[in-house]
């Protein structure tokens, strides 16, 4: 039988690699550590972010009113201010202020919540019928005492008077949302009240108010000074993202290779694939892994502005939010796997060297070290993005993979500098991998001890 | 190829730093023979098997299987059982026996079928979604076993196979072994238990001290091995018996002693000398050399 042909045995190779990457992804993602760990980010998230738009957006009991309107100026008012349409219009308008225009998503939206709101009030007839004032207020107390009715308002004869005082009573005097929709309503009122008395006319008003439509966009070119606040939490949120994640999967990593090892199931491992096969396939299995969780967080943290941008009252903070475009978002991941690369592959030569996990521990710390003064440097990249410290640091093998996903967002650098840092990081890959499985190829079958420095050095030496 | 040896080990040495593990070891083991690699602890019997499986390359000399350099393919024809073993312990006996199969390029079914086989046979099969660390040392072993044939290989190289079983556990091994015997497949495998050796064994290689000591079928080696050792029950005649022109040693046992005989003596002559001098003989019988005997024998001669 003639040796294998370099196709049959490149295969070989490729079945065998592909088993271990799967054997390897499969055991951490069907974990519940991993699970939790994945699944605990988006759904905080979500907690924050949706939970309560949903809460408030639950439809409450409809308070059922009485208004008590012997001048019969301010109730018809207050029932047209009350209809759906107007508390969109004004939800609207006062985006405009605030912001800009809204999407069509949010004007849907805000026509839902302002439908809901004026669902809200169930208006109920009550005859005055020449009743004095104390005997109205003990009729509807009673009526709210018997459950007929939730509150009532008393609009005073003098309607538009500075001091007239408006009496609203409700049993449910907690529910904000529905008082503060009622008060706004009656302001509305009793503001078109007087302006009529004082014959100014509404679209007079309503004509003033559209200036200040062009006053906004000023206000949104000084919001850019609140936008390096912004950018400074997000590139932060990101070099922590990396940093956390590169950290775990290399201990994850760090770990797997010394249970195969302290196991001794390496050497029935090394019996049937090259030790390059499973370093590597391991190196890439976990690093899908990796891949996976980042994904589903990128992808709901995704999910979640999306929904918020539906939300009217969320639009200003969100404006402030610097943009990421697709393609920050992917090398965002080309960074990750870079980095990843790069610590894995030495968390796995640590963990070929030593016997046991609190071994690895001792000496992961040098590697953690680097990372820590990597993201360290993110600091100094947000403050001055174009320094050349902020250069070298983006470019430097080691560093690049926390220091240049915060420099790519505060100010994109030109892209043969993003090449350049992919470039020399991918060598630092190649060097790193290589060294990993040299001493790997050795050191997964010395028992016993841990591997002093000169050891290992012998192992890459040797053939 | 049918007269191809199955495996071809030609003056190899491995070297660790100043330290020869292995010395211009050369051994041949025939398509389905039984051989026995037997030797003290630190012989060079482990890193030998190594080199045999492609876990480590020797420094000079060639290992050939099936006729072929160690490749990741010959590998896969290989049933490897270390010495020092184990097993993933958090996950599913099933999951992992799965990947070892999978590694071997089984195809899954065949695995699975094969793992409810072999399960079944070692009485595990109610283990089968248990983890590692719910089994007993004794289950583990033989799931470890399991692994090193999910492949069908034609060759089974174990180290030790037999260490920490329980006797009723490497009776049932020395079982499933014969039965891979039957089926002419190669066995190799290392021991330091002589009595398991002799049973199970056509072939021997005895290392001591990285060198190769003595091999071939242990038939021969037995027989080209006279010590010419008698045992003899008697009753007087120890006059003959302290003559060193004769008897080189004595062994006494509680009724009866092991003669060995002096170079050139006779045991015919030294029968009649023991009945002219009026012993009462009872029993008088040569005894064939044990392999514990000889092993024991070559690796003080070694030393001395």
């Amino acid at each position: 039988m003639a040796p294998g042909s370099d196709t049959a045995r490149d295969e070989d190779y490729m079945r065998k690699f592909l088993a271990v990457v799967r054997h390897e992804y499969k055991k951490i993602v069907l974990k519940w550590a991993f699970l939790i760990g994945t699944l605990l980010f988006p759904i905080i998230g979500a907690c924050f972010a949706i939970v309560p738009a949903i809460i408030f957006s639950l439809k409450g009991e409809q308070t059922r009113i009485v208004v008590v309107d012997k001048t019969g100026q301010i109730l018809p008012r207050l029932k047209a201010n009350l209809s759906a349409d107007r508390i969109a219009a004004k939800a609207e308008e006062a985006l405009k202020e605030s912001y800009s225009e809204p999407n069509a998503a949010q004007q849907d939206q805000m026509k839902q919540s302002a439908a809901m709101l004026a669902s809200g009030f169930a208006f109920v007839e009550y005859d005055t019928g020449g009743k004095s004032a104390d005997e109205i207020r003990r009729e509807l107390n009673e009526k709210a005492a018997g459950d007929e009715i939730d509150a009532y308002l008393v609009i005073p004869e003098n309607v538009a008077a500075a001091d007239a005082t408006y009496e609203f009573r409700s049993r449910k005097a907690g529910d904000f949302v529905a008082n503060d929709t009622l008060r706004d309503a009656l302001n509305e009122a009793v503001r078109s009240q007087r302006l009529a008395e004082a014959n100014i006319s509404e679209r007079l008003v309503s004509d003033l108010s559209r200036n200040v439509e062009f006053v906004s966009k000023s206000i949104n070119e000084r919001g850019e000074e609140k936008d390096s606040e912004m950018l400074f939490i997000a590139s932060l949120v990101i070099g922590m993202m990396i940093y956390i994640t590169l950290t775990i999967y290399g201990q994850v990593i760090m770990g797997a290779v010394v249970e195969e090892k302290e196991t001794r199931i390496a050497e029935i491992l090394f019996s049937s694939a090259r030790p390059f096969t499973l370093l590597f396939g391991k190196l890439v299995g976990v690093g899908l892994a990796g891949l996976t969780q980042l994904a589903i967080w990128v992808g709901s943290l995704a999910a979640i502005i999306g929904f918020l941008s539906t939300q009217a009252d969320m639009a200003p903070i969100l404006a402030s939010l610097p943009d990421v475009s697709p393609l920050m978002i992917v090398y965002f991941f080309v960074f990750f796997i870079v980095g990843y690369f790069i610590y894995a592959s030495i968390f796995a030569l640590i963990g070929a060297m030593v016997t046991t996990v609190q071994e690895g521990g001792q000496f992961a710390f040098p590697p953690i070290m680097v990372m820590l003064i990597g993201f360290y440097f993110c600091f100094a990249v947000i403050r001055d993005p174009n320094s050349s410290l902020s250069f070298w640091v983006s470019i430097a093998p080691l560093f690049a993979p926390m220091t240049m996903p915060v420099r790519i967002l505060a100010e994109t650098p030109p892209f043969w500098q993003i090449a350049l840092s992919v470039l020399l990081n991918c060598l630092a890959i190649a060097g790193l991998v290589w060294l990993a499985a040299r001493v790997y190829r050795i050191g997964m079958l010395m028992y016993g001890k841990r591997a002093t420095i000169p050891e290992v050095l012998k192992w890459i030496r040797q053939p | 190829m049918a007269d191809q040896e199955t495996l071809c080990v030609k003056n190899v040495t491995k070297r660790f730093g100043d330290f020869t593990a292995v010395e211009d070891l050369s051994f041949e083991v025939g398509a389905g023979r039984v051989f026995g690699f037997i030797g003290p602890n630190g012989a060079g019997k482990t890193t030998t098997i190594r080199m045999i499986v492609g876990i480590t390359a020797p420094d000079e000399g060639h290992v050939r299987l099936f006729g072929e350099a160690v490749s990741s393919r010959v590998q896969d024809k290989i049933g490897y059982l270390p010495e020092e073993r184990g097993l993933y312990k958090k996950m599913k006996i099933l999951d992992q026996l799965r990947y070892f199969a999978v590694l071997k390029d089984v195809p899954r079914e065949t695995a699975d079928k094969r793992i409810d086989q072999w399960l079944g046979r070692m009485n595990l099969a109610e283990w089968k979604n248990k983890k590692t660390t719910d089994l007993s040392k004794g289950m583990q072993q033989k799931i470890q076993f399991i692994s090193t044939v999910l492949h069908d290989p034609d060759l089974l190289i174990l180290d030790e196979p037999f260490s920490g079983l329980d006797p009723v556990n490497v009776e049932f091994m020395i079982d499933v072994l014969s039965d891979f015997k039957a089926q002419d497949k190669t066995i190799i495998f290392s021991t330091h238990l002589m009595e398991t050796a002799e049973r199970l064994c056509n072939d021997i290689l005895l290392i001591n001290k990285a060198r190769k000591v003595l091999s071939g079928s242990l038939r021969e080696i037995k027989a080209s091995y006279g010590r010419n050792v008698i045992a003899l029950r008697a009753v007087g005649g120890d006059a003959v018996l302290n003559d060193r022109s004769h008897v080189a040693g004595v062994v006494e046992h509680a009724d009866e002693k092991d003669i060995e005989l002096a170079k050139g003596a006779n045991a015919q002559v030294l029968l009649r000398k023991l009945i002219d001098a009026g012993a009462v003989i009872t029993k008088c019988e040569e005894v064939e050399p044990s392999l514990n005997d000889i092993f024991i024998d070559q690796v003080s001669q070694n030393r001395g």
